[in-house]
């Protein structure tokens, strides 16, 4: 689940990761809620500052290989020992080793769709509109830029958050408001 | 893990640098990505018209036999198998490496991987699909390709689940779809830097379309983290179960020089062994004309070496186990196989092509200069190419040719269109990286920087480390 979101953000730029880290850890001992980093690799302790839960991926995909490791028992057992039996060469009609190759690749195939849609869903992706896109200088995020937004109720005076986000060291800030989600 | 990494002091023994020091990301990012929005030269429009032009080969190849029936190739009775199964062996080998790059290296921590892994995943993605091709065209009738997964059909019949070959089709499909998918979710982060370092509204759309609303959050970071590094944990044993399944093809029937027990491990060397040596043939060009030799160092290919030399001895050590059982066995069909009609027989001369390009190649590998020297290590890993081929044609046309009995033998010739759709697939291949080439990032934008980060961490590390 994502916080809630809001109708505006201030967004702030920060020079490095590290400052980034440090400064999204420091505004959510202050009380900031449902902030967010940008950068254009994953940052180390990022997750921590921002005070994320673990990530439910493992979970889903879990879920999606033992899925697909039923599937395939069920539907070999159920095609070729009792819906259509073969004798190959007076094998048993439930030759288990025999099922383990498709037994494996099922499961690696739903595991696999778990984790991407898993990812997809949890980041609510493809979302080719979010009201961050309305800064052009937020355009480096995915480049050379480490940014940070907190929400921040729209039409009312930004200039205390702001002033605390420059005084850990953004060297610019925006307020960007967008539609809703 | 994100901490050992950071702190972690360089690799001693390696003191040269994975990334070229005077990079940050901004440099980086214009480095990596330039390629993209520069106008690709003729260089590149001349290989693209080459490998279009065997792609017409390909398209000949494939309409003709499908206007008249495979009894175009010069597959017979009792060479049932050749150029189609051949090829896809081949193709699904070289595969092979991209995922071994990505997925075991990463798993490793093998941070020379990096730079190299987006190059060698999408070798995989093109390889597996060239090899498709094949068992599919073998078919005869490709319409009716779905017979071969299960669905309801009116007959009530359902595929033999005993079978390596249906085995086959739900690993080839897998791996397919598990190498897209793994190659596709490492890419969303650079098309996110595609689509916002982009100079038109043209391609701001397309790359922001397959970007999918990427904005480099650190909600969304948390999962791909973790999402990626379980498809790479995914995708290292699909890896070596499905070349264990190809091989199966042919260590399941009873056939002399093919029912052997060494078949799984030696087929995953030797999957591995073409594999790295495609990577060299593709990335030594690759590198100088995109000018990435400040990320795809001099180290890396000598890794490559050192891989290309480490799976090479372990093919040569397979080649000689399967020499040692035709004669510790016994079996007179096994020992005629090996020494008779392999090393002398109608095919001798791809067999010590074979021997030549496979057992003594990758052993100049063992001298640095060899390792380190460009041309050497381009021409070495064409050769491997070759033998690898060789080996495929070895396996498969001689053990069918003259097995049990004499009065069934048979030669197997490749006609015309065997060679058309062989030479087609290189050209589909090459049409496909090269536009891969022009189009995506060729190294992985968000990778290299965060390894970039992580070496100036560990440098800076050592430097005030000590008090």
């Amino acid at each position: 689940m994502e916080a809630t979101v809001l109708d505006s953000w201030v967004l702030a730029e920060f020079e490095t990761p590290d400052i980034l880290v440090d400064a999204t850890r420091q505004m959510r001992e202050k009380g900031f809620q449902g902030m967010d980093t940008y950068s254009p690799y994953p940052l180390h302790g990022g997750s921590e500052a921002l005070g994320l839960p673990p990530s439910k991926v493992p979970f889903i995909a879990l879920c999606g290989g033992l899925t697909g490791m039923t599937t395939a028992l069920a539907m070999q057992t159920w095609m070729n020992t009792y819906d259509y039996p073969l004798n190959i060469g007076g094998r048993p009609l439930l030759s288990l080793p025999a099922w383990v190759p498709i037994t494996f690749e099922l499961s690696v195939l739903f595991a696999a769709f778990g984790i991407f849609f898993g990812l997809l869903g949890l980041s609510r992706l493809p979302q080719p509109y979010h009201p961050v896109f309305e800064s052009e200088a937020f355009r480096t995020a995915s480049t050379h830029g480490y940014w940070l937004s907190v929400p921040h109720a729209t039409g009312q005076d930004a200039t205390a958050v702001i002033d605390q986000l420059k005084a850990l060291g953004a060297t610019q800030v925006t307020v960007v408001t967008g539609e809703k989600e | 893990m994100a901490e050992t990494a950071a702190t972690a002091p360089l690799d001693p023994l390696e003191p040269r640098a994975l990334v070229a020091p005077h990079h940050d990301d901004k440099s980086l990012n214009e480095t990596l990505l330039d390629h993209v929005w520069r106008k690709p030269g003729k260089g590149w429009f001349m290989l693209l018209g080459l490998t279009i032009s065997a792609l017409g080969l390909l398209v000949i190849g494939v309409t003709y036999t499908l206007a008249r029936g495979i009894g175009v190739w010069g597959n017979n009775q009792p060479v049932g198998w050749a150029f189609d199964i051949i090829n896809f062996v081949w193709w699904v080998g070289i595969g092979h490496a991209g995922t071994l790059i990505s997925a075991i290296l990463l798993l490793f921590q093998q941070k020379w991987r990096t730079s190299i892994n987006r190059f060698a995943e999408a070798m995989t993605l093109f390889a597996v699909m060239c090899a498709g091709l094949f068992p599919l065209l073998h078919t005869g009738r490709p319409w009716f390709a779905f017979w071969l997964f299960p669905y309801p059909s009116t007959l009530g019949a359902w595929p033999q689940f005993r079978s390596p070959l249906v085995w086959d089709v739900f690993a080839i499909s897998t791996y397919l779809t598990v190498s897209a998918l793994f190659w596709f979710v490492g890419l969303i982060p650079d098309l996110a830097a595609l689509r916002d370092s982009s100079k038109t509204k043209l391609q701001r759309t397309i790359y922001g379309l397959f970007a999918l609303g990427w904005r480099g959050s650190g909600r969304h970071w948390h999962n791909y983290k973790i999402a990626y590094l379980l498809l790479a944990g995914l995708s290292t044993p699909l890896v070596v179960s499905v070349h264990t399944i190809v091989s199966f093809d042919f260590a399941v029937s009873l056939l002399p020089g093919w029912h052997a027990t060494i078949f799984p491990p030696y087929f995953v060397a030797g999957a591995v062994f073409s594999g790295f040596a495609m990577v060299i043939t593709l990335i030594v060009p690759a590198r100088k004309y995109l000018g990435l030799r400040d990320v795809i160092t001099d180290r890396h290919l000598e890794n490559m070496n050192k891989v290309i030399l480490a799976t090479g001895l372990i093919v040569s050590y397979g080649y000689m186990m399967e020499h040692f059982v035709a004669w510790y066995s016994q079996n007179q069909y096994e020992f005629w196989t090996f020494y008779v009609n392999r090393a002398t027989g109608p095919y001798a001369g791809v067999y010590w092509l074979m021997i030549a390009c496979n057992v003594i190649t990758p052993n100049i590998f063992w001298f640095k200069k060899c390792r380190t020297s460009i041309p050497i290590m381009w021409v070495a890993s064409i050769a491997v190419n070759i033998g690898m081929w060789c080996e495929r044609f070895i396996i498969i046309v001689t053990s069918l040719s003259q097995d049990f009995l004499p009065s069934s033998w048979g030669i197997y010739t490749p006609t015309w269109v065997d060679w058309s759709i062989y030479v087609g697939t290189l050209g589909l291949f090459g049409t496909l990286f090269l536009l891969f080439l022009k189009f995506v990032p060729a190294v992985a934008v968000s990778e290299v920087k965060e390894l970039q980060l992580e070496l100036k961490h560990a440098a800076h590390h050592n430097t005030h480390g000590a008090h």
